[in-house]
């Protein structure tokens, strides 16, 4: 099997603005960093097929350029407010963790209910989920096990790409460790992940290289040793550090 | 279980005491002789709350006024059309082209309430005209008879269709449809993030509405024992208050088919009590509102509370 790549050419993100181009490999986990609003976001989007992208981004020459096309690929989205687009707030956390992927449960023509619940206790295990019972509704939950069901409902549709959009926010020191140990898990399996933090402290700490925009446009790409606090935000600021 | 009563508990609690004094009122008619007469009279308002569900699950305004019209065109064409005119008189042709006019009607609402995107209460409004007009101009005065197998269906046989309409939704209650509506009603931007695809979705939830309808069309059918042009509108307005009586919440997302049902035997019930006492069909009509009322303000009351309860 090929190494994962995911190309992006000459994308702009608003128009005007100068036009990104970069690549992300399986294994790997990039940051993106900026001030809210200056691209970042619409960026992240964009990979998902959520945002017009003139066709300007591909996965293994497959262009994804709709949802539906990131969704045959398996580039996986996690919005950021859980709340108005993650969650179900009337369904249970089982069904809201096997929404995207109710298929999966079907033995013969119907789904089992018992093959369901199997598949959500790994999760619940790997991902150490706090819940009562699988049945409770999900507005039940902290932030942070709400995110992890979020998370585990993604991560069951077997992503090659994952687009994390502020997946930290709101939630508890102890659930974050947890949380990185799984992301740099997942990299090492092979999976490229793409994580927008509005922390710049959390982005040093996970990936391995950091985009930081400003203006709409790719500042600066900055990786090892020069990846620090001073230099992100320097480029975050549009200064020379 | 405790989730089925929280949910419909108010409904159930209706059920019970209206039943247990029909039962007093009324033992003659509701002698266990006579259940399966009963429920064929309580069949065609089943079924129309039955239809009405499940576009009101898929959330975003979703409602079809149109149930009624479909019932009476569906009357028309099986009886007028199909078996008068063409002389089919086999269950096996009948209902299916019942359940095909359901379909297609259903799938026409669905288009403009998906695709097009007109309000679901405007497409159907136009719908529910369209319809109305047309069974008239197929059959402008009632006409008879139904078939016999037919008739049979509100008498001994009335359990038969409700019965399969139970069995194939709790079937589809396990297929991945059922988990997609309910997200889909619950929060659609969501489920498209989720990759539900939404607009499918809802469109299916508009033909099953139809084919519902054209079941309940049957029903009526076979209760009136005819074909009559203009009872089948006047099962709109009430199956949507069975609807809403059954704990399934009009935003979308909450609910089932058993509390439609549930809250469709509530009516039938009050109505039928109503009837013992001798009174007047217009107080009949207050009194549909009043527990109308009463039970979407209970029903609010208790999901505030539950909400705050997990907050």
């Amino acid at each position: 099997m090929p190494d994962l790549s995911m190309r992006i050419r000459d994308l702009t993100l608003r128009p005007g603005a100068a036009a990104v181009s970069t690549q992300i490999s399986g294994g790997e986990i990039v940051g993106l960093a900026g001030l809210d609003g200056h691209g970042q976001d619409v960026f992240l989007r964009s990979l998902a097929g959520l945002e017009r992208n003139q066709a300007a981004v591909d996965l293994q020459g497959n262009s994804i350029a709709s949802f539906r096309d990131a969704e045959k690929n398996a580039v996986v989205y996690v919005p950021r407010d859980r709340r108005s687009t993650g969650i179900f707030p009337g369904l249970s956390i089982l069904d809201n963790f096997a929404i995207a992927t109710p298929g999966r449960d079907r033995r013969g023509l119907l789904i089992s209910a018992k093959a369901r619940r199997a598949r959500y206790e790994d999760w619940k295990e790997r991902l150490q989920i706090k819940a009562p019972s699988p049945d409770a509704p999900i507005t039940a939950l902290s932030g942070g096990n709400q995110q992890k069901v979020l998370l585990a409902r993604a991560l069951a549709r077997d992503p090659k790409v994952l687009l994390l959009n502020d997946p930290t926010r709101g939630v508890d020191v102890a659930t974050r460790l947890v949380l990185y140990d799984l992301f740099r898990d997942l990299a090492a399996q092979g999976m490229a992940l793409v994580i927008l933090s509005s922390e710049i402290e959390e982005i040093l700490v996970l990936c391995n290289r950091v985009l930081v925009f400003r203006d709409h446009a790719l500042a600066a790409e900055i990786s090892g040793a020069a990846m620090r606090t001073d230099t992100v935000i320097a480029a975050m600021f549009g200064r020379q550090a | 279980m405790t989730r089925i009563f929280g949910r419909y508990g108010f409904a159930i609690a209706i059920l019970v005491v209206l039943l247990i004094a029909n039962l007093v009122m009324n033992p003659a008619r509701f002698a266990p002789g006579n259940w399966g007469t009963l429920l064929g009279l309580a069949a065609p308002l089943i079924g129309a709350a039955l239809a009405s569900t499940p576009v009101i699950l898929a959330g975003r305004g979703g409602i079809d006024i149109s149930v009624g019209p479909v019932m009476g065109l569906v009357s028309a064409v099986v009886i007028k059309v199909l078996y008068l005119d063409a002389g089919l008189a086999s269950p096996f042709i009948l209902w299916p082209a019942a359940l095909l006019v359901g379909a297609a009607i259903g799938a026409f609402n669905g288009f403009m309430a998906t695709v097009v995107r007109v309000q679901p209460i405007v497409a159907t409004l136009g719908t529910y005209l369209i319809l109305g007009g047309l069974t008239l101009t197929i059959l402008p005065a009632p006409i008879g008879p139904a078939p016999d197998w037919l008739k049979a269906m509100a008498g001994a046989w009335s359990f038969l269709p409700l019965g399969i309409i139970a069995a194939l939704w709790w079937a589809l209650c396990r297929t991945p449809f059922h988990g997609q509506l309910m997200a889909v009603g619950s929060d659609d931007r969501a489920a498209y993030t989720a990759g539900v695809p939404v607009t499918l979705t809802r469109f299916l939830a508009y033909v099953l509405t139809g084919v519902l309808a054209g079941a309940a069309g049957m029903m009526l059918t076979a209760l009136i024992g005819s074909a009559d042009p203009k009872v089948g509108a006047n099962y709109t307005l009430i199956a949507i208050a069975a609807v809403a009586l059954g704990g399934v919440s009009l935003a979308g997302g909450r609910g089932g088919l058993l509390g439609a049902a549930i809250g469709a035997v509530d009516i039938f019930l009050l109505q039928s009590l109503l009837t013992a006492f001798n009174v007047s069909t217009y107080v009949l009509q207050v009194a549909y509102g009043t527990i109308l009322v009463a039970a979407v303000v209970l029903i609010a009351l208790q999901d505030r509370s539950a909400k705050r309860s997990h907050a």
